[in-house]
Parts: structure tokens; sequence; C-alpha cells
């Protein structure tokens, strides 16, 4: 089975303070370390997964400056067979509907059986591309996919519902899956993965290279922007229980006994 | 010139980051601590990764990588965990002496498993009469018939419990004039007759790691388990420490940023006075000097790594490196533990085991003395 | 007239929150730009639905078809091409929730309408919109325009909208032909499963004691635990609990887990991400202890403590048991 998957580079601000950067349009991102989205970790593992089972190649593209060879590089150390890297000037302030146009744009040029996406990225969270690609390239797709078994020419998927109930489906190849966290455990980079990436060459394609025009891609081929991003505005907010960790305690005693019938 | 690491580089230290990472158990580490445990499970998952013997070339079961390369790994490792850090980047301590003057037959025999988490291994120097100076063994190894008959103490070794080979520094010919002109490296596997290991413990740090003194009385060994040429025992250990000793400053150097790090992160948290550590002054000037003096410690390290890998043998810069990065070691981690205050000194909150861990680097594969000693030597010309 | 259509979102015979909630903001959007309000119904024997739906809307649009019974991406994008090219609705409303996320990108794309997804906020000025989203994990917020014309796709997250109560609207029952014909589906509904129930239901308990990311390790969990024994507590988690696969699913509180309602709950090492308060949100009391005094969680709690949860829970239950005991 040979497999695409459609991987981002983003910021890691979990553990970060944020601060927003000087264009008023982005956070500050000097200082802050980088990684692959974590959702994407679980479809490159997913992928790499069917690889070792059923054979087949799996292939990551993504968009992005040089930095996103970083991820790229990461993911083919995890077992992935080739990169590609899609990059043009004309790409900035791409909005989710052309990045998955530029990623069909790819796509169509290697042969698959199966295109991955996480369900979305970390820093932007549209939770969009995956299921464009699949209106894009017309073929069948499922969102928010946490459990994945592919026979021949089909796969049988769980889709991740609120509330804990799970949707199966069974979809014909070949398909697009956005992939959820917690459907496997991504593996480690191993230093025999790193030293065997050393020698691979990433692949760049541009807009021309993608038979697209530099109308349609970037700000002018969006559909929506981003005019500003701001602080979110503070709550009514919590009732600070502060001094000793001991005086704290007691304070947690009476509330417990108060509000939840503490015996 | 660049200062840059290459992508490779960056890719090696952010894989070791990221294993260490999700490794890391606090609870489990306390326990191993307490308990003088090595940290088996991890060693084992490490060198299945590729990081144990990165340094090593592919035939010998290695990545076919440098010093430097291995360096990065030993700094990520006990950055995040001085203990744990410490007793995986000794996990193949002294197997370089192998590496660089034994036999294609004995690298295969011994470097092979200890790159695959299967063997640990030891380097027996030290002599309780002797300390850092290794001009004189009292163990002696003597001739008979095909083997060696060896005799002698040997203390503060490491992996002493644990390993399952020694490369022995031993007195062949007792008569040599000077004493380290006689001496040989010769293998001595676990389990041999003769070979006694005492662990020493309790012991102020690296609890992860299996100190000992072996006792060594008319153990046999083939002749085949000379290391290199008879009678340059002396040289190949004093050049095995150019190599080593970097790494112990990788080691410190790791220990340093570890002990910054959780300090930085207390003092962004904690308020006193109404204010948060960092608003302080006094807070913002510590911080400043310690992180100052790790990236002095890391231009050390990583200048004498690079410099080893290119063949650039210099005791000089390497003895710099170690007495420096140790040094910051010992000061950044008291620094840590004075930001953190009275939780600083209990052990839940670990700069405590960065500090007495941190210590060690001072001490052992030479203590800062001897450092010294080699540095003032190259600079002033053979002291002798 | 100018439209807005919200698309009821319904599983297993009952409507969803979200749908309440879309049709407050797509009525108060519409008010103020001179529009009326439809609620698009597919589904198969839903005529109850639809009842309900009515006085909240100027008009139900129902579709209905056997092949509606259960959702699939596939129907719904044909039938709602073929309803939205034909009635033009100014905006179209649909929930950014699993059913949304999963066909609502691929619909606007097929009708090549512009589309702004998981949004907390919709302003209208005149016929311009502006839209709020988070970013980062809900650590920024984000202003977001349409670049293009009308008419828009707008997805909107769970528990963003409240619902205003408004005077009844006519609500008239518009039944419309289904798009569908027998031809084949390349996507194939199966069946529904339950995530396994596990021994404890946490939506039973009194008193949850919930942990998240902050736990750093899954041998941290007994410390907690201990915690939760002494006040008679059942302990519950956040998402990354459950993705390191350190407490079954049984036990996750949020949009993708359980929706709980105990009397306390005390949330500890959860930063809060709306996906979580979501699912807590009903709880009497809330407690949140956390070491990074910004995390959205304290917006959601009635009582706060900065703390590091390694110091503060041994403390907490220690004293609990010698509070207990006098």
């Amino acid at each position: 089975m040979n497999i695409i998957v459609c991987i981002k580079r983003v910021p890691e601000t979990a553990d970060a303070d944020v601060i927003i950067g000087k264009s008023g349009k982005d956070i500050d991102k000097s200082g802050l370390a980088f990684d692959l989205n974590e959702w994407d970790s679980y479809a490159i593992e997913e992928a790499i997964l069917l690889k070792e089972k059923l054979g087949g190649t799996v292939t990551v593209l993504s968009l992005g400056g040089e930095d996103s060879n970083e991820s790229l590089r990461k993911c083919l150390a995890m077992g992935a067979d080739d990169a590609i890297r899609l990059t043009d000037p004309a790409f900035e302030g791409s909005d989710g509907g052309v990045i998955a146009k530029i990623l069909a744009g790819a796509i169509q040029k290697i042969p698959y059986d199966l295109v991955l996406t996480g369900t979305q990225a970390e820093d932007d969270g549209y939770g969009q591309v995956g299921v464009v690609l699949a209106e894009l390239l017309g073929i069948p797709h499922a969102a928010l996919v946490n459990r994945l078994e592919a026979q021949d020419k089909k796969v049988t998927i769980h889709r991740e519902l609120e509330g804990g109930l799970e949707e199966v489906f069974e979809i014909d190849l070949p398909a697009v899956l956005t992939i959820q966290t917690g459907i496997n455990e991504p593996r480690y980079v191993s230093i025999m993965g790193i030293r065997k990436v050393a020698k691979k060459e990433i692949k760049t394609f541009g807009t021309s290279d993608l038979n697209l025009k530099a109308e349609d891609v970037g700000l002018s081929g969006s559909d929506i922007q981003l005019e500003k991003i701001f602080l979110p505005p503070v709550g009514e907010g919590a009732e600070m229980l502060e001094g000793k960790p001991e005086e704290i305690a007691s304070k947690v005693f009476d509330i417990l006994k108060d509000k939840g019938g503490l015996a | 010139m660049d200062f840059e690491l290459t992508s490779e580089q960056r890719d090696i230290q952010k894989a070791a980051r990221e294993f260490i990472q999700g490794e890391y158990d606090k609870e489990k580490i306390l326990e191993w601590e307490q308990t003088h445990t090595f940290p088996k499970e991890i060693w084992k998952k490490a060198a299945k990764l590729g990081f144990i013997g990165i340094h090593y070339p592919e035939e010998y079961g290695g990545q076919g990588y440098g010093v430097f390369e291995n360096i990065l790994i030993v700094e990520e490792f006990c950055r995040k965990d001085s203990g744990v850090g410490v007793a995986l980047s000794l996990a193949d301590f002294s197997s370089e002496v192998v590496l660089r003057f034994g036999t294609p037959e004995q690298k295969k025999k011994y470097l092979i498993p200890v790159a695959k988490g299967e063997f640990i291994s030891g380097g027996a120097y030290t002599e309780p009469d002797h300390g850092s100076d290794i001009t004189t063994m009292s163990t002696t190894a003597l001739k008979q018939g095909d083997s060696f008959v060896i005799n002698g103490t040997k203390t503060f070794i490491t992996n002493g419990s644990l390993a399952d080979f020694f490369i022995v520094l031993c007195q062949t010919d007792p008569n040599a004039k000077p004493p380290y002109r006689g001496q040989c490296t010769i293998i001595v596997e676990k389990g041999a007759k003769g070979l006694d290991a005492t662990e020493i413990m309790p012991k102020m740090g690296i609890r992860m790691t299996s100190t000992a003194e072996l006792s060594l009385s008319e153990v046999r060994v083939p002749l085949t388990h000379l290391l290199g040429e008879e009678n340059k025992g002396f040289y190949q250990v004093l050049e095995f420490f150019d190599e080593s000793r970097i790494e112990i400053a990788a080691q410190a150097l790791g220990i340093a940023q570890g002990a910054f790090d959780r300090a930085l992160d207390y003092a962004k948290q904690r308020e006193q006075f109404g204010k948060k550590l960092v608003d302080f002054q006094i807070t913002q000037h510590k911080l400043a000097d310690m992180a100052t003096k790790i990236e002095t410690a890391r231009l050390l390290t990583y200048k004498a790594a690079w410099n080893y890998d290119l063949k650039r043998i210099d005791p000089k810069l390497t003895s710099m490196a170690k007495m420096f990065a140790g040094r910051t070691a010992v000061e950044v981690a008291d620094e840590a533990i004075q930001i953190f205050g009275g939780y600083g000194y209990i052990t839940e909150y670990e700069v405590e085991r960065f500090y007495r861990d941190a210590k060690i680097t001072e001490i052992y594969e030479g203590t800062k003395e001897i450092q010294k000693n080699t540095i003032a030597s190259a600079l002033i010309g053979k002291l002798k | 007239m100018k439209e807005i259509i919200v698309l009821a979102e319904h599983r297993r015979g009952e409507l969803r929150d979200v749908t309440w909630e879309m049709l407050s903001k797509g009525r108060q959007l519409a008010e103020g730009m001179g529009a009326e309000i439809g609620v698009a119904l597919l589904g198969k024997g839903v005529g109850q639905l639809a009842e309900a739906l009515k006085p909240k809307a100027h008009r139900v649009l129902l579709i209905e078809d056997d092949r509606l019974e259960v959702y699939n991406s596939e129907t719904y994008e044909k039938v709602l091409t073929q309803l939205i090219t034909e009635r033009k609705p100014f905006l179209t409303l649909i929930g950014h929730t699993a059913m949304g996320m999963d066909f609502a990108p691929g619909l606007a794309a097929h009708l090549k309408m512009p589309l702004a997804t998981d949004c907390i906020g919709i302003d209208a000025a005149g016929e311009t919109l502006s839209l709020t989203r988070q970013l980062y994990g809900g650590k920024v917020n984000a202003t977001v325009s349409f670049l293009k014309k009308g008419p828009h796709m707008v997805t909107v997250r769970s528990g963003a909208f409240p619902v205003v109560e408004k005077e009844l609207l006519p609500g008239e029952l518009v039944k419309l032909p289904s798009a569908l014909t027998d031809e084949g589906l390349a996507k194939r509904f199966l069946q529904y499963v339950e995530a396994a129930v596990g021994e404890v239901d946490i939506t039973q308990a009194d008193i949850l004691v919930s942990i998240g990311r902050g736990i750093k390790e899954a041998d941290n969990i007994p410390m907690v635990k201990e915690f939760a024994d002494a006040i008679g507590g059942t302990l519950s988690c956040s998402r990354p609990v459950v993705d390191k696969k350190w407490l079954p699913k049984d036990r996750q509180v949020g949009t993708s887990g359980k929706t709980v309602k105990p009397k306390v709950y005390i949330a500890i090492g959860i930063s809060g991400a709306f996906q979580h308060i979501a699912g807590m949100k009903g709880a009497g009391t809330v407690i949140a202890i956390n070491k990074d005094p910004k995390a959205p969680i304290f917006s959601a709690a009635q009582y706060g403590i900065v703390a590091d949860l390694f110091k503060i829970v041994p403390i907490l239950k220690d004293k609990v048991k010698e509070l207990k005991q006098k």
C-alpha cells in the first residue's frame, strides 16, 4: 500500500508563555521550540505501521520553508521512504483551502492508495485541509479516525464522536483519512533512522511544478484572512485560595464539606 | 567557521531529547537513586535506538559518528536527569580503549554487545594507593605460559559490580624505569576466577551507577586479552582520557543545564514578598551568571570534541573543558538549590540530586587538580 | 427574503445542543440584517425533531430519505449541495463537531463557498462578517474575515454561543425532495460502537478528582488516587492521559469523552482546553489546581490553587484525613 502523509511543523506552545508578535497577526515565535504537529505524529506512525504490515511506500509532504525539513527528516527517520517539501514565496498567506489545493497538486503526481493527515494542527486548528483534499482529489474520506484496519482496496475505520461513542465505516480506496491522537503510540526516532535520512534528498516543488497559478495560491487565492490576534478576555475566574499549603488544604476540606456532602 | 550544529547533529540532539523526555519518570528515578539501581530498561531501549556506541564504526555495532555526536547525547541525557544520564553515558565506559587499540576480533567480541545493550564495560585504572596518579601500578600481570596472572586491587571502579568485562591497567614489567613504561591494558571478563567486586556504597551521588572495589587474586587470562602493544598501557589510557574527559565534560554540561532549567522554571513560578522570583534583580543576575558559565562550558566542550573528531588531539583543551564544565556543574547546581531555597534541599525537587551528581565530574577521570597539571604542562613545557 | 440556514445535528434520535446554540446565534444575526432563519433537518422518520425545531426558526427544511437514517459525509454533501444551491442562503451554519468536521470543509470546497471553521464569535456589520477563532490551543484569539463575497459557510464550536430564549417563530414545515439515488457509496456506515464500559461510571460520581497533562507520569497517578480515596472521590482525567494510555477511555471527561455533572470537580494539572471544559462545566463546584496562574481552567473554576500539584496533593490528602477524624 502506497501512503502519502501530509504534515506540518508547528511551534510548541502548550507549556510556553505566549506573547503577541509585532505584526499583531501572529505570536512571537522567537525562543519557542518547534516540532511535528502532534496529530501528524500519529498520522505518520499509522502510515509506517501499515507499511510494515502490508508493504509499499510512505511519502511525506509538507508545505513550508526550509525549517520544515526538520519535521520531514523526522518522519523519514521514523520510517517514511520519501519526503517532498512544497515551497514557493507565492504560497505565503494561503488559507486551509489553498493549502489543500497545493497538496492536491503534489499528490496527483504520486501514485497512492491512501492519504493520511492529522485531524488538525496545534497552531491554527482549522481542521479543514484533509477533508478539502479529498474533495479536490475526488476520493472518499473520513475525519477523526481513531482506529484503522486495511483490507484489500478498502479500509474499515472508527471515527471518534462526542461522548465516547464511535462510528464505524467501510471506505473504498483510495481515500483520505484525518487521524485523531491516541490511535497509536508514535515511536522514538532512532540514530539508525537519522543516519539513513542524512543521505536522503528532500525534493521541493513550487507553483510551476504543481501546475498552479500564482494568483490561485497565497492570500490572493484564499477565501479568508487573519486580521489580528489578541489575548482572550479573562473570564470571571476563580477565587484563588492562598496561604500555606496546610491552610489551603483546610479551605479545600471546608469547600468539600459544604458543596460535596463529604461526611 | 560556523558554530552551528549540522542538521544531522540537530536531529541527533532532538532524538536524544525526545527519548529521555519520554522515558523520564520522576517517581521511578527517585526510587532507583535511593536503591542504587542501574536504569536497565532505559539503557536497553537507548541501545536499541542506537544511542549507545554511536561513535563506534558500523562494523562494530555502532553508527559511525564521532565523539561530538556522542557527547550531544550525553548532554541531553544528563540534562533531563543527572543520575540516569551519567549511568547511561558510562554504560560503555572505557570500551573506547578496545575501539582504539583492540584487534578486529577483540572489537567484534566486546564492542558489538556493548552497542546492542547486552554488555556493560568497565575500566580499572585507579588503585587505593595512587588515585588519579596512574604512573605506577601495584596491580601486576605476569606472564605464565599462555596466560597473564593478575594480582592487585582496583578501587572506585565505574560499573564495578555490573560490567561484563574490564580493561585493567597492570604493571607487566615491575622493573621498568620509569614504571609507566612497563604497563599493559588487559581485558578481564566477568566471572573470571579470582575476580571479586565489592560495591562501594552509600555514596554522595551518581547512585544509579555502580562504583566498586575490584580485587584480583591470581586471575588468569589468555595472553590474547592484551590490548594493543605491550608496555604501552599507560599511554593508551592517557589517550583514552583525551576522549573520555570530553564525555565527562559533557556530563557536567548537561547536569549544569538541567539544574539551570529547573531553577529558571521555579523562579518564574515562585512568589516571595508579592513578586515572582524572576522579578528580583538578584535572581536575574544569578540566572545570567549561570547561563553564561554554561555557555562557556559548552563552547569549550564542543570545541574539544570537534578537535578530537578532526584528530587534532589537544590534551590541554580537553582538560580545560573537563575542569571548567565540572566547576560549572557544581556552581550552577549550587546556585539552583539557592534559588529553590528550602525546597532545593528536598530530594523531590531534584536540584539537590543534580548537585550531588555534579560533584563527581570534578573528581573522576582525573581530578580538577590533575587537569590543571595537564594544562600547565602544556603551557609551560615539560615539567619533568 | 435573505436566509440564514442552520444545519440541525442529531444522533440516535436526539438533537445535539450545538443545534440550539446555532439557532440562537443565527437568529440574532438574521434579525440584525433583516433576514430569516431556516433550519435544515436531514434524516429518516425525524418528524418529532422537526416539531421541536419549529418554534426556533422561520422554517424547517425537512429532507427525509431512508438513506439519511445515519450520518454519512457522502449523503450529507449531496443533499446539502442541492439545498444550498437552490436556496442560496446568505450564511450556512454547521457545528464544528465530529460530524461537521467530517463534511463541512468538503461541502464548502464542492460549492466553492468560503468557509471559516471552529468559530467562537460571529459579528456582522451589515453583510460583512467578522469571525473570532482560537489559535495555539486557545492561548490567543484571532479575528478572521472573508476575502470573497458570500454566500459564506461558518462552522461553530460547541458551547461557544449561549441559547437565548426568545418569542416563538412560525416554523413553517417545508418538505424537500432528497437528491439521493441508489448509486452506491464509497463510504458505508457499519455501526456505532460504545467506548468500553469499565467498572466505574464517572458520570454518576458526586466528587470527581480529575488529572491532566500536568501529572507527567503514569506512576504519579496513585498519589492522586490516594487523595481521591480520602475524600470519597472518583478518578477521572482529560484527553492527554487517555492518549498516553495511563487511564482507560471511560475515565475521560470532555467532548470526546464523558460529560459529567458531579457536585464537586477537582481539576489537577489540567490546563482547561475548551474540549475539556465542555465536559465538566455542569459541575456544581469546580476547584482547579495548576502551576500556571494563566491556565484557562481557572476561568471555569470557582476556586483556584496556583501550586505544584506534586507538592499540594499529598498535603491535601493528609489534611483531609486528619480533619475527617476530628
